[in-house]
């Protein structure tokens, strides 16, 4: 069976525009998964994120997608991307408190940091856990744009540091994985991260 | 922090221009070309201004923006003309990963700035403010400095990061296109009265200039686009000539 990726559409806030662009270019074929019976036939997920973490997960609900996305992502090798990232948490503080995907056992809170907020532009990863999703990519560079961060001591692949604060940004649990930066808008260390997942 | 070096397109369909001082437009190529050619020179992000969308009261035109997109792998805020929540939105899904407000926000509807960054996130907000310079204060314009709102820039500035604006994009209306200096006590008042990301723009003449504007007010990132435009220097010898003079920029 070749490799679809399932990329999750959901709300009126999603760009899955230039994820689909990034992965295409990377060699992979995409799926848009509008509806939960769509995600049977996809052999990986990327879920995107733009927005906020309670609107998403609202979305996410309102879709039909909700619970048919937890049952797939226990089996599929899944790749959340910033929001998309956050929302495989168990707990976000965005907009008050809402409940995440639960799949990492992790808390999603606002960066506390002596800089302007949100932390946006290029920035290096620092690979704690040697792992397949970031392979040949130690000292890269890419691109942030968020306000929130994972909290999470456990499951982390890499982190970032901002402005002399430390956070998360990649984690992973078994077939689970999350990147807190934007691949497909980190030139061609991103579309070498999408070939990496294309090829886990 | 690496200071972001940002290509601005300033577009009046179908063609980019540089508007000089705001007002006389030369034709410089088309969006999607240059957009390609900045994005290979190393650009950090693209913003696209459609600059005549909003004084002449037209549809955001989307297909101009789609085939822009399709060729960058960075960033790209698009901006001009936008109103309503559905117009970040259908630019959003055409590619854009950052909108760009300024004359709806300031002159009618200053809520829809709360609206979209409660829907689309705060990081996706910029609103652009045209600043011009009177003796003691500066005030914000719309339209490419055609009109006046009389509204401090100042007060503006706090007032949209409350709204949960996610950056800033700041023009000065005396400078623009000239290429003769920023206006860094401008840059640096704006940089320092708000918390979020500013983004300076007009001003960038030669590399001493974008230099000048980083050691002095510390923006977020830096708009150019005559420079570039007029072939006077690439992104990658602003980068360099940067990286030079011992300030942060990525590859």
């Amino acid at each position: 069976m070749s490799t679809v990726i399932g990329l999750i559409n959901y709300g009126i806030a999603g760009n899955i525009h230039s994820i689909k662009k990034a992965i295409e270019k990377a060699g992979g074929s995409v799926k848009i998964i509008n509806e939960a019976s769509e995600l049977e036939s996809v052999t990986k997920i990327v879920i995107p994120g733009v927005g906020s973490f309670k609107d998403a997960m609202q979305e996410l609900q309102n879709s039909g997608l909700l619970e048919a996305l937890k049952i797939a992502a226990a089996t599929k090798p899944t790749l959340g991307i910033c929001l998309g990232m956050q929302l495989l948490s168990s707990l976000g503080f965005e907009y008050g408190k809402t409940k995440g995907l639960g799949l990492i056992n992790a808390e999603v809170k606002p960066m506390l940091v002596d800089a302007k907020i949100p932390h946006m532009g290029f920035n290096t990863i620092e690979i704690i856990k040697q792992n397949a999703l970031l392979r040949g990519l130690e000292k890269e560079e890419f691109y942030f744009m968020h306000s929130y961060e994972v909290v999470n001591f456990h499951d982390i692949l890499s982190t970032t540091e901002y402005a002399g604060h430390l956070f998360v940004s990649a984690i992973q649990k078994e077939n689970i994985y999350g990147v807190q930066f934007h691949p497909e808008k980190s030139r061609m260390a991103g579309i070498n991260l999408f070939k990496n997942f294309i090829n886990l | 922090m690496k200071t972001r070096i940002i290509a601005k397109l300033d577009v009046k369909p179908p063609y980019v221009v540089k508007p000089v001082h705001f007002e006389g437009l030369r034709t410089m190529g088309l969006p999607a070309e240059l957009a390609k050619k900045y994005y290979e020179q190393g650009a950090d992000e693209v913003m696209y201004i459609d600059i005549v969308a909003s004084l002449y009261q037209r549809e955001i035109l989307f297909s101009e923006i789609e085939s822009t997109a399709n060729e960058l792998f960075i960033p790209f805020g698009v901006g001009g003309g936008v109103k309503t929540i559905e117009d970040f939105s259908k630019l959003f899904h055409a590619g854009a990963d950052k909108v760009i407000i300024n004359t709806h926000a300031l002159q009618e509807n200053p809520d829809i700035i709360n609206q979209a960054a409660q829907i689309f996130g705060n990081q996706a907000v910029v609103v652009n403010i045209e600043a011009k310079k009177w003796d003691n204060w500066y005030e914000c314009y719309t339209d490419c400095g055609r009109i006046q709102s009389g509204k401090n820039v100042l007060k503006w500035a706090k007032e949209i990061e409350q709204r949960g604006a996610g950056e800033i994009l700041l023009q000065c209306v005396d400078t623009d296109g000239r290429q003769r200096g920023f206006d860094l006590e401008l840059a640096k008042a704006v940089v320092e009265c708000v918390d979020i990301p500013v983004v300076v723009a007009s001003g960038a003449g030669k590399l001493e200039d974008i230099k000048e504007l980083i050691e002095y007010a510390a923006p977020s990132g830096v708009a150019i686009a005559s420079l570039l435009h007029y072939n006077k220097y690439t992104i990658s010898d602003i980068k360099e000539y940067l990286r030079n003079n011992e300030i942060e920029v990525s590859k």
